[in-house]
């Protein structure tokens, strides 16, 4: 359950930013969580509801996940495949080593605050 | 006018709303923390180490073994992660090399901020300051653990033997993001269902780039490769 903690830290980045743009209140706060995170989308939006409901910034503040499907490329001949599951091997070359490209981090895309 | 309340705003200007790009990874502090400690590794003179693996898979087993082999040849410094207890810290000291034990109270994972902390308190140990390698002894997890760069210069993943095989294709993380997968206990491969080969694929299907070995800390086997590629990563530090 490292999602508490992660979302610990988001509140405190919400806090500064409301802080820098004289805002009071968080309407909605938009995230882009890679899905080679690590990090269980479902756990995260559990900690969120738990832990933004303590605070008067964040207490009606809407969560939005977004997950793009992760890249991955061929070791063989380097195509790019976008695509939910991991594909077993390149439907171009058919080589079957296939590494990914990013995808693993998480990122505070924007907030709408007031 | 503003639907919410009826007032005579237009909809832009309606409750003051902003909408601020960011942009930012939410892991930015720890990976910044993580540099600084990468640098205050190397101003010890040390690399590290991080160690990830489940609870039980062997790392204390295999850092009392390190040591016994290493001790006298290259200066060994260790960080101990636990949700609570010394007991994984005393077993190292007992060994004669500078530890200490950091307790997550709770928490599934360390991170660069526990670790900046560790470094200070380790170099209170006698010889705790100048290092050749500093082993970090993450909290046993295989999932939590490999998403925080503690500012370590080495990743490695360790399954045991009894685990199974098939944790690569379960937690990928942790084997995307290490440079060494180490298959321990192989002493006990002929009372388990495990297939050293059918890891090392799926390990390499995940990451073609990382390297596999297999050992026993109990039996010595395969146990000297790893002990070369220690001394590797030092002299490469």
């Amino acid at each position: 359950m490292h999602e508490m903690s992660l979302v610990q830290g988001l509140l405190v980045q919400l806090g500064e930013l409301a802080g820098e743009h004289g805002k009071e209140k968080v309407i909605t706060v938009t995230m882009e969580i890679g899905p080679l995170s690590g990090v269980v989308i479902d756990s995260f939006e559990f900690a969120f509801d738990a832990l933004a409901g303590e605070s008067v910034l964040t207490r009606d503040a809407k969560l939005i996940v977004e997950s793009p499907p992760p890249l991955y490329r061929c070791c063989g001949c380097g195509k790019e495949i976008r695509a939910d599951r991991r594909p077993h091997s390149c439907p171009l070359c058919k080589e079957t080593l296939i590494t990914t490209e990013g995808s693993d981090d998480l990122l505070l895309l924007r907030v709408e605050m007031e | 006018m503003c639907d919410a309340c009826g007032c005579d705003l237009k909809p832009e200007e309606s409750h003051d709303a902003k909408v601020i790009e960011v942009h930012q990874s939410l892991l930015a502090a720890n990976t910044a923390m993580a540099a600084k400690n990468r640098a205050h590794i190397e101003a010890m003179g040390a690399v590290a180490i991080n160690m990830i693996s489940s609870p039980g898979s062997g790392k204390t087993t295999l850092l009392e073994k390190t040591i016994e082999a290493l001790g006298d040849s290259l200066r060994i410094g260790v960080i101990e992660g636990d949700i609570e207890t010394e007991r994984d810290a005393e077993r190292i000291r007992a060994k004669g090399v500078p530890v200490i034990q950091l307790t997550t109270g709770g928490a599934c994972h360390l991170d660069a901020a526990q670790i900046h902390k560790g470094l200070h308190l380790l170099a209170r140990e006698d010889g705790g300051d100048r290092l050749d390698i500093l082993f970090i002894e993450n909290v046993g997890n295989l999932v939590c653990p490999a998403t925080f760069d503690l500012g370590e210069h080495h990743r490695m993943v360790m399954v045991s033997v009894p685990e199974g095989p098939d944790k690569p294709a379960k937690y990928p993380k942790a084997f995307h993001s290490s440079q060494l997968f180490v298959i321990s206990k192989t002493d006990l491969l002929p009372y388990f269902d495990f297939s050293v080969d059918a890891a090392k694929a799926e390990a390499l299907q995940l990451n073609p780039a990382i390297e596999v070995m297999d050992l026993s800390a109990t039996s010595g086997e395969g146990f000297g490769q790893w002990l070369d590629h220690v001394r590797d990563l030092c002299s490469r530090g």
